[in-house]
């Protein structure tokens, strides 16, 4: 019966080419715009570090000065210098890292190469295990490296690429700014989606550091620093980067494993903020906050508001595309109101001739889907063309491939099912009568 | 042409009247509200800046590590910039129109506020900036010879630096003195001391938007000198049609001016194309919202030609019954026009009701400013000419059904 | 009324030309009720549509009324067809959207009538077919015979001079037949030519005159069948 069915939507095909091609183009028009920016909005709502974003904690703690205070206002999102490297020295965490951006002038010891400018990650050593980046060669430093101010590197895959061949480069050296370093990891393709670690960089999905430093060396030979920096009170030092300058610009990662150690460490920073209260360098009352990588992404609003404007736009795009086809569908099955009369004068079911019309609108949505797909992977083609940071992300994947199928002929089942209750109702006395 | 007969008859075909009803209206709102977010975009990036914008280039570049002498070295490098045949001006700056990294600060009325009147950037201008960015003076003076510092030698005296005069633009200046005079007024921008306005610009376009349109000319211009490694910022002022040329010339004797310096060939460019890049994503999220638009409207009226083509073919029999009872071509014609007519009237009143609760959404959601009223009759003029369009080709089928279709039988 | 001289229509395609018909030649007076007879394919379709104005003719000349419609354009021609006739077909042809009084209100609309006179006749010619309770019925709620008065109302609505009427029973039962051929021959006593268009001789017999079209040709059998005319009202008005 199913193959029957699937034979007369055919023919009926063949009756009304113009109209039926009009429905599968609207409806291929309709799924495509939703799939491309469903795939965009699904690759950038994405968990950038799975398995480990519920136990990853960025904190925040309230440094300023008593001028200005507003109760209840969210305290800085990002963390001074002297507290950082506090709360490093204490180690509370299972591990933890402070970290900034920083750009570094890259002087290659091959001559052919000309010195060029790379982006830069001044960090501490924990960076690497905390965020389970893949290495391709060798390691990333250790705790002493940090404190010893040690001249190490890790690479990235593609600054390796271009320094070394791609070659194993550990125990090579490299000259960063004015000093020599030597190489001791080479990191393999690690691109966290969105790049959750720095929200102020490329707005959230910028590419990844080109190199990583150690932050106590990269602070000493005074590399140049990159991001977003607030400051507040007059700058005594001169130097809005020194330990003590009133001005918060590190970025802290936590790692804490049980909701027990979540709260000791909530305790922790708050008997913390109240000591630096008692010294005198706080000024506002307590306020500090722990915000898991999922929380941190939503409160910083990561997802670009075009983005969310694009898929409502699809959506509603295609709803119109539904409300067409639907609109189509209706006339076409009221119309054959004659050959449903003659079937049911001739002993179809009700349900016979629903389901005879639903495998016709169904047949149009997977045709619909098949050349949504088509459009699907226009326009994705055409967002990696765009100018945005995340260009280079959109693609598409099995699970989205599936979900346009599923889509498109459910979005076609849903367009058919009104026409063809409607037309399932058209009894035959009446059709007879009227021809 | 009386509606009542067409309202009677589409009655009876409910359902498929209210489908294209409400695929007009959908259409009407996206497309009242798609052309709303294109004209923001577009107002936006068509905004003044202020600035000389097809007279300029910039070089960005940067020392290898620390330069100990930043200074003497800018100094030398304007010189020898200046010096280039075809440069009318050049200057060094912290931060460039059209490049997003960008210095701000609290600005107060008032010494020990509790909360900033307002938020604004500051350009750090040497003695051609003026010049250089062709910025036009509406109010008040330049800077004087002896206002000039030294960005350096303010770092190293901190606490004990003072901005007695700064230049801001009339924005700010309404924003800050609403009504009033700001000019010979002092402000509070470096600490707490006071800076008196001296003059006041037309225009200065701020780096980067962060605060919402409204905030796009909150800049502040302060007479002080800035090292070349402060942000890198080479700006020259030339001819439109020399700017390549001056642009090449001005990599070389920087080159010559000082080896291990890196010039970042990407951000080495004249003004208008940083100007392009920074307005990119504006621009195609402008096209697309186009696209869109277009998209609908073709399946709009794909749609409303289906429909009106099945209703033609349904009703063959009956066009030619009023054929022959008298009906002209022209009264044929003019009937469907009349339906298509009506339907995409009751889908545009829905549509604009629609329109005004997307228009609600995206006021709460994105910061928009309300739908001004202009644009509900543009989309309500563009669908009604979209529907009598569509339904042209299918209504002059049903004018041409020849009277004898009435005694054929059946 | 009406006067056909020499009528002919071909029709062509590309490959063939059919000769609907030859040099028809027919004249019915004001007044008349004639019966056109004939096999199918005979032409009286055809004829039809000539007379109705419906479709144009190939030659001859075809003066309604006294008007020569051979040079008249679509328009002039719909104007003429609303004015000056009625129709009714084997089908009825009523609008199923409208009700009986809109189907009624078509022609008059097009004659762009004021509204009061529109409501005035529209009632007058329903209430005349014994319909003028039933108004606001759409056709498909009526019975075939019903259908055909309303058809017959919105013929007579217009008041025209001439009724043209193809097979108006050929869908009906017997019975109701015969309520129609009464009704069109009381419209006629009242004044209104008919021409009605029949392939059924016990038809045809109950009409004044009978004109025969075989091949495209009017024979006219006005004497003969005059004799054995039956039925009261065409005698009574003898």
């Amino acid at each position: 019966m199913f193959a029957h069915y699937f034979h007369l939507a055919l023919r009926s095909f063949r009756r009304n080419k113009a109209i039926t091609a009009l429905m599968v183009l609207a409806i291929a028009l309709g799924i495509g715009a939703c799939m491309t920016t469903l795939t965009v909005f699904h690759v950038l709502s994405g968990d950038p570090v799975p398995d480990r974003s519920s136990r990853l904690f960025h904190p925040q703690l309230e440094p300023r000065s008593k001028s200005g205070y507003v109760k209840g206002e969210e305290p800085p999102v990002q963390l001074t210098r002297f507290d950082a490297e506090k709360l490093l020295r204490d180690r509370k965490g299972d591990r933890q890292a402070m970290m900034t951006g920083g750009q570094v002038a890259v002087t290659p010891q091959q001559t052919n190469i000309e010195p060029f400018i790379s982006n830069a990650r001044f960090t501490s050593a924990d960076m690497f295990p905390l965020f389970a980046m893949p290495f391709q060669f060798g390691r990333g430093w250790s705790g002493a490296d940090d404190e010893g101010h040690a001249r190490v590197a890790v690479l990235s895959r593609d600054l390796n690429q271009r320094l070394f061949a791609g070659e194993n480069s550990v125990g090579r050296t490299v000259r960063f700014d004015k000093t020599d370093f030597t190489v001791i990891g080479v990191l393999d393709d690690w691109r966290p989606t969105p790049k959750f670690y720095d929200m102020f960089g490329a707005r959230g999905y910028g590419q990844t550091e080109g190199l990583y430093l150690p932050f106590s060396t990269a602070v000493e030979l005074k590399m140049q620093r990159s991001g977003s920096m607030d400051c507040w009170d007059a700058d005594t030092t001169g130097d809005s980067t020194s330990l003590n300058a009133p001005c918060v610009w590190i970025q802290y990662w936590v790692q804490l494993d049980t909701p027990a150690k979540k709260a000791a460490y909530l305790q922790y920073l708050g008997n913390y903020s109240d000591q630096q209260r008692a010294a005198g360098r706080y000024q506002r009352p307590t306020i500090v906050k722990l915000r898991n990588v999922r929380e941190w992404m939503e409160f910083h609003h990561v997802l670009p508001s075009d983005v969310t404007m694009q898929m409502w736009l699809a959506l509603a795009f295609l709803a119109v595309c539904l409300l067409n086809t639907i609109g189509l569908l209706l006339a076409k099955f009221l119309r054959r109101g004659g050959e449903i009369g003659v079937r049911r004068a001739l002993g179809a079911t009700r349900g016979a001739i629903f389901r005879q019309l639903m495998m016709e609108a169904g047949t149009i949505g997977l045709a619909g889907g098949l050349l949504g797909l088509g459009f699907a992977w226009l326009g994705l083609w055409a967002v990696r063309h765009q100018p945005v940071d995340y260009a280079d992300l959109a693609r598409l994947d099995p699970s989205m491939l599936l979900l346009t199928f599923l889509i498109a002929i459910a979005c076609s089942l849903l367009a058919g099912a009104l026409p063809a209750w409607r037309a399932m109702q058209i009894t035959p006395a009446v059709q007879l009568k009227a021809q | 042409m009386e509606i009542r007969p067409i309202i009677s008859t589409l009655s009876r075909h409910k359902t498929a009247a209210l489908l294209i009803v409400l695929e007009i209206s959908l259409t009407c709102a996206i497309v009242c509200n798609a052309l709303f977010l294109i004209g923001n975009r577009v107002e936006e990036m068509n905004h003044p800046s202020g600035v000389a914008l097809d007279e300029i280039v910039r070089v960005q570049l940067t020392p290898i590590g620390r330069d100990d002498d930043a200074d003497a070295q800018t100094r030398t490098d304007l010189a020898a910039l200046r010096a280039i045949p075809g440069v009318k001006a050049a200057t060094v700056l912290n931060e460039v129109p059209f490049v997003s990294s960008s210095w701000n600060t609290s600005v107060n009325l008032v010494a020990k506020q509790e909360r900033p009147t307002m938020n604004a950037t500051i350009y750090m201008a040497e003695e051609q900036f003026m010049d250089t960015l062709g910025v036009h003076l509406q109010a008040g003076r330049n800077f004087e010879p002896g206002e000039y510092q030294q960005f350096t030698e303010m770092q190293r005296a901190a606490q004990n630096a003072s901005i007695p005069a700064l230049i801001i633009t009339r924005a700010m200046a309404d924003r800050l003195f609403p009504g009033g005079n700001a000019l010979g007024k002092s402000i509070y921008v470096w600490d707490d001391k006071p800076s008196q306005i001296v003059g006041i610009v037309d225009h200065l376009v701020r780096p980067s938007t962060f605060e919402g349109p409204e905030t796009r000319e909150y800049s502040m211009i302060f007479p002080m000198r800035v090292p070349f490694n402060l942000g890198g910022n080479y700006v020259l002022r030339t001819d439109p049609a020399r700017r390549a040329e001056v642009l090449k010339a001005a990599e070389t004797a920087l080159r010559a001016a000082a080896p291990g310096r890196i010039i970042v060939e990407k951000q080495t460019r004249t003004l208008e194309e940083l100007r392009i890049e920074y307005f990119k994503q504006q621009r195609s999220m402008a096209w697309l919202l186009g696209g869109v638009i277009v998209a609908l409207l073709i399946v709009t009226a794909l749609g409303i030609v289906g429909l009106a083509s099945f209703w033609v073919q349904q009703r063959t029999r009956q066009i030619g019954v009023r054929r022959a009872l008298g009906a002209t071509r022209g009264q044929i014609l003019r009937y469907f026009q009349a339906e298509n007519f009506l339907l995409a009237t009751a889908g545009i009143v829905l549509g604009m009701l629609l329109a005004f609760g997307i228009n609600q959404l995206l006021m709460k959601k994105y910061e928009l400013p309300r739908l001004p009223w202009f644009y509900l009759p543009v989309g309500a003029l563009a669908l009604w000419i979209l529907g009598q369009l569509s339904v042209l080709w299918p209504a002059r089928r049903a004018a041409a059904v020849p009277p004898a279709v009435a005694t054929r039988s059946a | 009324m009406l006067e056909m001289q020499q009528v002919t229509k071909v029709y062509r395609t590309e490959l063939i030309e059919t000769h609907a018909l030859r040099s028809l030649d027919l004249r019915v007076n004001a007044g008349e009720f004639v019966a056109v007879t004939g096999p199918s394919g005979s032409g009286k379709t055809t004829f039809l549509n000539i007379a109705g104005l419906l479709e144009t003719y190939s030659g001859g000349i075809y003066k309604l009324d006294g008007e020569d419609v051979s040079n008249l354009n679509d328009n002039q021609r719909s104007r003429l067809r609303n004015q000056k006739i009625g129709f009714i077909f084997q089908s009825f042809n009523l609008i199923p959207d409208l009700n009986l009084f809109d189907n009624a209100d078509v022609p008059l609309r097009y004659r762009g009538m004021p509204s009061g006179e529109r409501r005035r006749r529209i009632e007058e010619a329903l209430a005349r077919v014994g319909l003028g309770s039933r108004m606001k019925h759409y056709p498909a709620e009526l019975s075939g015979g019903q259908q055909q008065r309303a058809a017959i109302a919105r013929a007579l609505a217009g008041s025209p001079k001439l009724l043209l009427a193809d097979e108006p029973t050929g869908n009906l039962d017997s019975q109701m037949a015969r309520g129609v051929m009464e009704m069109l021959e009381e419209i006629n006593q009242q004044g209104t030519t008919i021409v009605m268009v029949t392939h059924d001789p016990e038809l045809a017999a109950r009409a004044q005159r009978n004109v025969h079209i075989v091949d495209g040709m009017a024979t006219d059998l006005a004497m003969e069948p005059a004799l054995v005319r039956p039925g009261q009202p065409a005698a009574a008005r003898v």
